[in-house]
């Protein structure tokens, strides 16, 4: 029997190694490169799922690093483990679809060693209980998903995705940075055990800059209010590496950020207030955004936001089961979507909605399953696992969380559930747009659809031992029940049948979308700011032609005359001395 | 009068400063301004001769300039090579025509 | 080996080598042959070289300091010698390999190979000078080489014009050094180091010429450590060497001129406060003028050679930090980037120029390897492209890469000073390591494009002698990312000195 801590450590280097054997194998092998990804994705997978018996509330592992850089050490707790296990178990069915999704492009050795390498990091990321390597892994994850992002490097638009998505999460990991930075200066070490357990002892100052800090890093990663604007674009990347990267598992990051934090900040003056409003405002303003969209990847890009925002929410109304339930609930059925998305695009070469069509007859399975992923989404009891985590989140937020925010999150739900229904009606209903022979999805397409798609139908069964199994991160005095109870519960809840309402109403608002239109030319002026992104991407664009024009300018001053130069110099000197004369004085 | 030599000297070393930098920074010529650098780097020298007085270890500071000076002189050669070569290579010896790189 | 034989030999073996190079080049040449010996020679030489190193390196780091005398001249080899001495054999020799294929039937090859070796030489020697008149001379035997290396291709309009505004700036900067070396002398009467340092202790504020020569000490060597706005000449000269040289440039010269900088302040002690400040102002500059100028160059080596200025922010901060406040972790960051700059520039230089002469010099071409031109590059060339790729991300701050870790050591050393200023400064240098990115992963992006260039289309191969220094760097570069701690025995002994040397106390910290 393997420690947890060799686990741990296969669980990240199997997927690692297998990055270096996949680029060794070189892209003259595309069999041997699809084969020896699966594999190494796999076994990653079987070593997380190994942890989870072994779980534990202690560290293991205890390797120092050197001066400035702590102890590695690693914390396979529950939460870590759930979260090891959604990343190499989602990372493998991306890979196993990927097997058809890429068969036949060019530079396989560079998409699959980025995956792997990936899973590696995020599984790295979740156990690490060192706030540098927290970070590092946090970077690394950032480097995969823009190199895979722009993976199509000769379409400028991916590159400038790719770039935008980098820099708007590194400029955001500055808030994680500096929350490191300081808790290596006021605690002398990195533990994140050690810092839960004595976090009340730090200035309060110092732990209120790092609960913001935290809450920054953690909305760029997870696409949240104000950053959201890199992850709709990051749908340049290849299907199965949005369904991994960008729905079930980084942008999950941040959640699991504010989850894990949660106790050492619950107390910081409006923070949880700040978190809420990230939430409240980023689900509800993504959500309109996915109604106008076009673009099948986009709508579901925006549906990731809008669902992580129902998460940051929970968090910030103290619903940490609430949140990791959502996003186990999420992890399954958007990855599911994104998959089912990518067999539609890929069989039909396009993401434009308008030119899809009546393609239920084409791809039964792919049609099937789609639906499925679409009403757990939308919300749709019973029998889906969206429903039930939803209204437990809406719940959470009834209890703990201001009023406004959890109307927005209401009406949210119903909108989610009007996009769903919107999308997909667009793509499997309705009249063939004539895109000539559609072939069905793969066989390794089926092999990753169909256990997702049974995932989405039963997760919600596992509650109770879910809950059990997070124990202690939950933090205390938030045991959960047998599944039944939170079953229970849920069904019991008032706004379980408000947020059912909604739900309905968002349906026939679908359904009577042309006795409607008048209100929708009403509300043309609100979908025409959502299709701008509220703005957002104006400012994006302001900034960087700001930083070019000032770049530009100072340009400008480098003449190259050697007189200037030396001038240059004498300046120099004379500022120096100038300085040292008024400091002096 | 032996009072005053430091102070002729301090003189001549900002005279000397001045006019070597002035002239790098007013120049067109390159010749005039490895000139210009040679009166700047004596400027050096003399302070280095002066200093020497100053602390009353006069054998010391004649014994850095006479370094500065072999230095120096290689410093020039190769200036002057190079200038040489500008001359050749780019026809003129301006200043503001050896400004191609930029920016 | 005797310490003080082995720090004898260390100084004496790349000077002695450096004509006899030559000479077996330029006999080899006469006698109707390629300048070959001069290659292996320098090879050679270099390696040797390492093996006195072994031996000072073990006793500094065993004894604090080794020293020696020779006639009225005492040299003093220390930790901080020791990192600028190991950092240098090391790049050059991977430079002396690298530049076999690459030089091979330049026109005076084997004068290159003979100032090489020397230029590693004086480097060395400037780090065991022991007084202000001796480190000064060692840093101008190290300019000369330098011009000379710079101006190279003296055919070539851009080397020769980089050539003359190097040499010029720098003669400035060495005369404003010599002249703060005046006063230091004429108000103290001595120049040994530590007698200065002895001689000026005293309340603040320090008489007028003491202060002027720490401002020109700042400002003379800061010309060469490309201070901005002293940087000018650096895009020209680092852009326009042959690409061994540019890597050295960028690699260890202005680091050598940043030590210099720091030995001579260090005898100005008692206004470390003022000095700290300074670098730390500087560093900021040297950051955002460097990366904004990098932003927008067409030109892959002079976008390499504004982000060196950037870099060297990040050491000014370290060593900021480490002056100002007296915090050991500032100036080991610095050393690790120092090291790590080598390395990460040493290979970025190295890799482009590897393209350079596959893509261009190799087909009789003297045209600049343009941004444009690495398109597609990683089909040909993947090994090369992935050099780059790995040097270019180290460079932009990305885990699990060193570059990372220096620049972490160098932000954990300005949160330690818990002085808000500092801490805001240390947000600045991570915003700009983000704003370097958005300069490097285009470069990155471009290499791995299905359609190539037509100058690689059109490229030569890229020959093995080049691609083993590279392989060499790229390990290294990975390896000390995930291993930080592998450098700090040598990093925090010398930091630690320096620190002292600083007066250890944090003056800037009571402002």
């Amino acid at each position: 029997m393997m420690t947890i801590g060799t686990l741990a450590l296969l669980s990240i280097g199997l997927p690692w190694i297998g990055a270096v054997v996949v680029r060794l194998i070189g892209d003259r092998r595309p069999a041997a490169q699809h084969a020896s990804a699966v594999v190494f994705a796999l076994a990653g997978a079987v070593a997380a799922v190994a942890m989870i018996p072994q779980k534990t509330d202690a560290n293991v592992l205890d390797l120092p690093l050197g001066s400035a850089f702590g102890h590695l050490t690693f914390l396979p707790d529950g939460l870590a483990v759930f979260l090891a296990v959604v990343a190499t178990v989602i990372g493998s069915l991306a890979v196993i679809f990927s097997v058809d999704y890429m068969k036949g492009e060019r530079q396989l050795g560079r998409y699959y060693s980025y995956v792997l390498f990936f899973i590696g990091s995020m599984v790295g990321l979740v156990l690490s209980s060192n706030l540098l390597l927290i970070f590092v892994f946090w970077e690394i994850t950032a480097l995969c998903s823009y190199a895979l992002i722009s993976f199509y490097n000769d379409d400028p638009k991916a590159v400038a995705a790719g770039i935008k998505a980098l820099i708007v999460t590194q400029v955001g990991g500055i808030g994680l940075l500096a929350g490191a930075l300081l808790l290596y200066v006021y605690q002398g070490s990195y533990d994140v055990p050690t810092f839960l357990a004595t976090a009340s002892t730090l200035p309060a100052d110092v732990l209120a800059v790092m609960a913001f800090g935290f809450l920054v890093a953690a909305a760029a990663k997870s696409a949240q209010f104000p950053f959201q604007t890199w992850l709709p674009d990051a749908m340049e990347a290849p299907t199965p590496v949005s369904a991994l990267i960008h729905a079930a598992t980084m942008v999950n990051a941040g959640v699991y950020l504010l989850a894990r934090f949660y106790p050492a900040f619950e107390a910081v003056p409006h923070w949880k207030l700040a978190v809420v409003v990230v939430g409240a405002v980023t689900a509800l303003m993504a959500a309109v955004m996915a109604l106008v969209s076009n673009d099948l990847k986009r709508v579901l890009a925006y549906s990731t936001v809008s669902q992580l925002g129902y998460m940051v929410y929970a968090v910030g109304t103290g619903g940490i089961f609430a949140s990791q339930f959502h996003l186990l609930s999420h992890a399954v059925f958007k990855a599911l979507l994104f998959l089912s998305a990518g067999a539609v695009i890929h069989a039909v070469h396009t993401r434009d909605m308008r030119e899809m069509g009546g393609l239920g007859k084409q791809m039964p399975v792919v049609k099937v399953v789609m639906i499925i992923g679409g009403l757990a989404l939308a919300g749709i009891p019973l029998f889906f696992n969206g429903f039930w985590s939803k209204e437990l989140v809406l719940e959470a937020g009834r209890e703990g969380g201001p009023a406004w925010a959890w109307a927005f999150m209401v009406v949210g739900a119903g909108l989610t559930a009007l996009y769903t229904l919107r999308f997909l009606s667009m793509v499997f209903y309705g009249e063939p747009k004539g895109h000539g022979h559609v072939h069905d999805a793969g066989p390794a397409m089926k092999i990753a659809l169909v256990p997702l798609a049974l995932g989405t139908l039963t997760t919600y069964l596992l509650a109770g031992p879910f809950g059990g199994f997070l124990g202690r991160a939950l933090g205390e005095g938030h045991e959960v029940g047998t599944t039944g109870q939170v079953l229970l519960g849920i069904l019991t809840a008032p706004t379980t049948f408000v947020a059912l309402a909604v739900v309905a109403l968002g349906l026939l608002a679908w359904w009577r979308r042309e006795s409607l239109s008048g209100l929708a030319r009403a509300l043309r002026g609100i979908g025409t700011m959502a299709s701008n992104s509220f703005g957002f991407e104006a400012i994006n664009r302001g900034i960087v032609s700001a930083t070019v024009a000032s770049a530009e300018s100072l340009r400008t001053t480098h003449n190259g005359v050697l007189n200037w130069n030396v001038f240059a110099i004498l300046v120099g000197l004379v500022a120096v001395l100038a300085i040292l004369a008024l400091g002096g004085a | 009068m032996s009072l005053s030599l430091p102070l002729l000297a301090a003189v001549g070393v900002l005279g000397l400063l001045g006019t070597g930098l002035l002239g790098l920074l007013v120049t067109r010529n390159l010749i005039k301004a490895v000139v210009g650098l040679q009166i700047l780097v004596k400027g050096a020298m003399l302070a280095l001769v002066l200093a020497g007085r100053l602390a009353g270890q006069i054998q010391i500071g004649q014994s850095m300039a006479l370094t500065v000076i072999v230095a120096d002189t290689i410093v020039s050669v190769v200036a002057l090579a190079l200038a040489v070569q500008v001359r050749r290579q780019f026809g003129t010896l301006d200043l503001q025509a050896l400004s191609t790189l930029r920016r | 080996m005797n310490p003080t034989l082995a720090l004898t030999w260390l100084l004496l073996l790349p000077l002695l080598a450096s004509p006899v190079i030559y000479l077996a080049g330029r006999a080899s040449f006469r006698l109707g042959k390629s300048a070959a010996p001069a290659r292996w020679l320098a090879a050679v030489a270099l390696a040797a070289t390492l093996v006195p190193l072994y031996y000072t390196g073990e006793a500094v780091l065993r004894a604090g300091s080794v020293s020696l005398q020779v006639g009225a001249i005492s040299l003093r080899m220390d930790g901080v010698g020791l990192i600028l001495a190991g950092t240098v054999l090391a790049l050059t020799f991977l430079v002396s390999i690298f530049s076999m294929p690459y030089m091979r039937r330049e026109e005076g090859e084997e004068k290159h190979y003979a100032l090489l070796v020397s230029m590693a030489g004086t480097m060395v020697g400037l780090g065991c000078a022991n007084d202000l008149f001796n480190l000064w001379v060692w840093f101008e035997a190290m300019a000369v080489t330098s011009f000379l290396l710079v101006a190279f291709y003296r055919e070539q309009r851009g080397a020769l014009e980089a050539g003359v505004k190097y040499l010029v700036q720098s003669a400035v900067g060495s005369a404003f050094v010599l002249i703060g070396i005046a006063l230091v002398f004429a108000r103290t009467g001595t120049l040994e180091l530590s007698q200065v340092a002895a001689a000026v202790a005293g309340p603040l504020p320090l008489p007028l010429p003491l202060a002027a020569a720490g401002a020109l000490f700042l400002i003379g060597f800061g010309v060469k450590a490309a201070l901005v706005p002293l940087h000018t000449w650096l895009p020209d000269a680092h852009s326009q060497a042959p690409s061994g040289i540019s890597a050295m440039l960028s690699g260890v010269v202005i680091e050598a001129g940043l030590v210099a900088m720091l030995r001579a302040l260090g005898c100005l002690a008692p206004m470390s406060a003022s000095w700290g400040a300074m670098l730390l102002a500087f560093g900021a500059l040297n950051m955002v003028v460097g990366n904004l100028m990098a932003l927008r160059q067409t030109q892959v080596k002079r976008m390499f050679a504004y982000s060196s200025v950037s870099h060297l922010g990040y050491m000014l901060i370290g060593f900021g930090v480490a002056v100002g406040y007296g915090i050991a972790n500032g100036a080991a960051g610095g050393f690790f980037h120092l090291l790590n700059h080598a390395l990460m520039k040493g290979l970025a230089f190295m890799a482009a120029g590897a393209l350079l002469y596959a893509l261009h010099i190799s087909r009789g071409s003297h045209d600049p390897l343009m941004i444009d031109d690495l398109n597609g590059a990683a089909g040909k060339y993947p090994l090369t492209a992935l050099a780059l790729t790995i040097a270019v991300l180290a460079l932009g701050g990305l885990p699990p890469l060193s570059g990372f870790m220096s620049k972490w050591q160098i932000f954990v050393a300005g949160f330690e000073t818990r002085s808000a200023a500092v801490e805001i400064l240390v947000i600045f240098a991570a915003i700009n390591s983000v704003l370097s990115l958005a300069y490097y992963a285009p470069l990155v992006n471009r290499m791995y494009r299905h359609e190539p260039s037509a100058a690689v289309a059109a490229g030569r191969s890229v020959s093995v002698l080049m691609g083993a220094p590279l392989a060499v760097m790229t390990i290294l570069v990975i390896v000390l990312g995930f291993w930080p701690g592998l450098v700090d025995a040598i990093t925090h002994p010398a930091a630690v000195h320096l620190v002292s040397i600083f007066g250890g106390v944090g003056a800037l910290a009571r402002f």
